[in-house]
């Protein structure tokens, strides 16, 4: 534990230190709140809607971190270190590779969180943001949205051979899933046949169950999202801590 | 007298290049064993196959006793490592990456006296990119003490030292020595060599040439300074006549 604890502490030091993911995890949300909120402000969602457009994106918005440190940071991080030896490093020491798979994965946890956080500070102070649904549901389905793309990203960083392949395989899962899953172009103003391509990234199931937790509005079938996230986690684990390379 | 490391017919294959052939060497504890060769004789590579970070084609290793794959986590309780290229996280302080390795093990020593002992004690809140090449050695080497060990690798300790420092570095591990410490280590150094090895090994393109003391092997070669034994056994003698 305490080992855990020193490797969190100094790790987390350092990933602030680049400075990389502070702007891609927490102010690029923040950024995209903003301008959000100046186009729409306080408007409804569409004619008649009891939310408002900005609650209609909140659980989205929150994703954005999710994506950056899930699908960019944790994997880069883990593969570069395989690339310069620090891994190999660690290989000659006692520490097992759960726990400093473990300690990456809670960096990132971290950065979601506080992203999570001051976003909706921002959009309740300045847009009256309010949410319809439940708390508990909400953070539920956060958790398990962020839980499940981060294990995809430390499975690609547990796996992917140096950083140049992680990289690769990290663009290709990042950027689709972060313009067309609803985390930066809602949803909403996809047109139908698009919708329905989007649909299959586990992201845009996630997405789709915060937003209903959030606004309060009926899930239909709440319980093939939850299953897909819970799949996706219990196996690209998995596959990270048995699969692991340390170089 | 117990034994440190057990090796019986180590081999390693890089594609049709045979970097390690067939080695077998044995360390008592409390001995200094040095593994020396030519750059590319295969130091590296027979140090990387007896900690398990590479794959033997074949043969055993035994350290203190274990298995270093099966027992991993036990094992590197009490083994601590210097590998001849060392990287670290970019933007890591001496103290953090000091500290970072300490808290992986039960009874790690005071790093921090460490690093003052082998004179690096006032750069502790240096980033490690921006100390010297000597400095970055010597900080690697109390890395690798660290675990409080009770076998230590360091391969080519004293590249980029100035003659202080090896003297320094020295006495140091010679006086963990005397307190029971086993030493493998590789070196260019003949003079470091002849100061700190029990025993050794000379490596000729993968193969052992040499096994026995600094004194045998004067008396084989019929050289009076060892650094001409270790250029004639090894093969790499000048050619001046």
């Amino acid at each position: 534990m305490k080992a855990f604890v020193v490797l969190l502490k100094n790790e987390l030091k350092l990933n602030i230190r680049n400075m990389n993911m502070v702007i891609f995890a927490i102010i690029m949300p923040l950024v995209v709140l903003a301008i959000l909120g100046f186009i729409y402000g306080t408007k409804p969602a569409a004619d008649g809607a009891s939310y408002t457009f900005l609650e209609q994106s909140f659980g989205a918005l929150c994703t954005i971190s999710i994506c950056a440190g899930g699908l960019m940071g944790l994997p880069l991080v883990v593969s570069d270190y395989r690339e310069r030896r620090i891994l190999k490093r660690f290989k000659v020491t006692p520490v097992s590779p759960l726990k400093l798979l473990v300690v990456e994965f809670t960096i990132y946890i971290l950065y979601c969180l506080v992203s999570m956080l001051t976003l909706a500070a921002a959009a309740m102070l300045i847009w009256k943001v309010r949410i319809g649904g439940s708390w508990p549901a909400f953070l539920g389905s956060w958790l398990l949205t962020m839980v499940s793309t981060l294990s995809i990203g430390m499975m690609v960083g547990g796996i992917a051979k140096n950083s140049k392949t992680a990289s690769v395989i990290a663009c290709i899962l990042y950027f689709p899933m972060l313009i067309f899953s609803g985390a930066t172009l809602p949803f909403e103003v996809m047109p139908d046949a698009m919708q329905k391509i989007v649909r299959i990234f586990p992201m845009t199931q996630g997405i789709c169950l915060m937003k209903s937790a959030f606004l309060g509005l009926p899930v239909d079938n709440a319980l093939f999202p939850i299953t897909v996230m819970s799949a996706v986690t219990v196996i690209c684990i998995g596959i990270a801590v048995k699969f692991f390379r340390w170089e | 007298m117990e034994t440190a490391i057990k090796v019986e017919g180590l081999s390693k294959c890089y594609g049709n290049l045979r970097a390690i052939d067939n080695i077998s060497l044995s360390v008592k504890c409390g001995t200094v064993f040095g593994l020396l060769g030519a750059n590319g004789a295969g130091k590296s590579t027979a140090i990387e196959c007896i900690l398990g970070t590479k794959a033997a084609d074949s043969g055993t290793v035994t350290l203190l006793g274990c298995d270093p794959k099966k027992d991993r986590k036990k094992l590197f309780q009490s083994v601590g490592v210097q590998f001849q290229q060392c990287d670290y996280q970019t933007e890591i302080k001496v103290s953090e990456l000091c500290e970072e390795t300490a808290c992986l093990y039960k009874s790690a020593s005071d790093w921090k006296e460490l690093c003052v002992r082998f004179g690096i004690g006032d750069k502790l809140n240096s980033a490690v990119k921006n100390l010297s090449g000597g400095e970055r050695q010597q900080l690697f080497i109390v890395l690798a003490l660290i675990p409080n060990p009770k076998l230590v690798f360091l391969d080519e300790l004293t590249t980029g030292l100035d003659a202080k420092a090896r003297r320094d570095v020295w006495k140091i591990l010679s006086d963990l020595k005397s307190k029971g410490l086993t030493i493998l280590l590789t070196s260019h150094f003949m003079d470091e060599v002849e100061a700190l090895c029990d025993e050794i090994c000379i490596l000729k393109k993968g193969n052992a040439v040499f096994y026995g003391t600094v004194e045998q092997a004067k008396e084989k070669s019929g050289c009076e300074k060892f650094e001409d034994a270790y250029l004639l056994l090894s093969g790499e003698e000048v050619m001046e006549k």
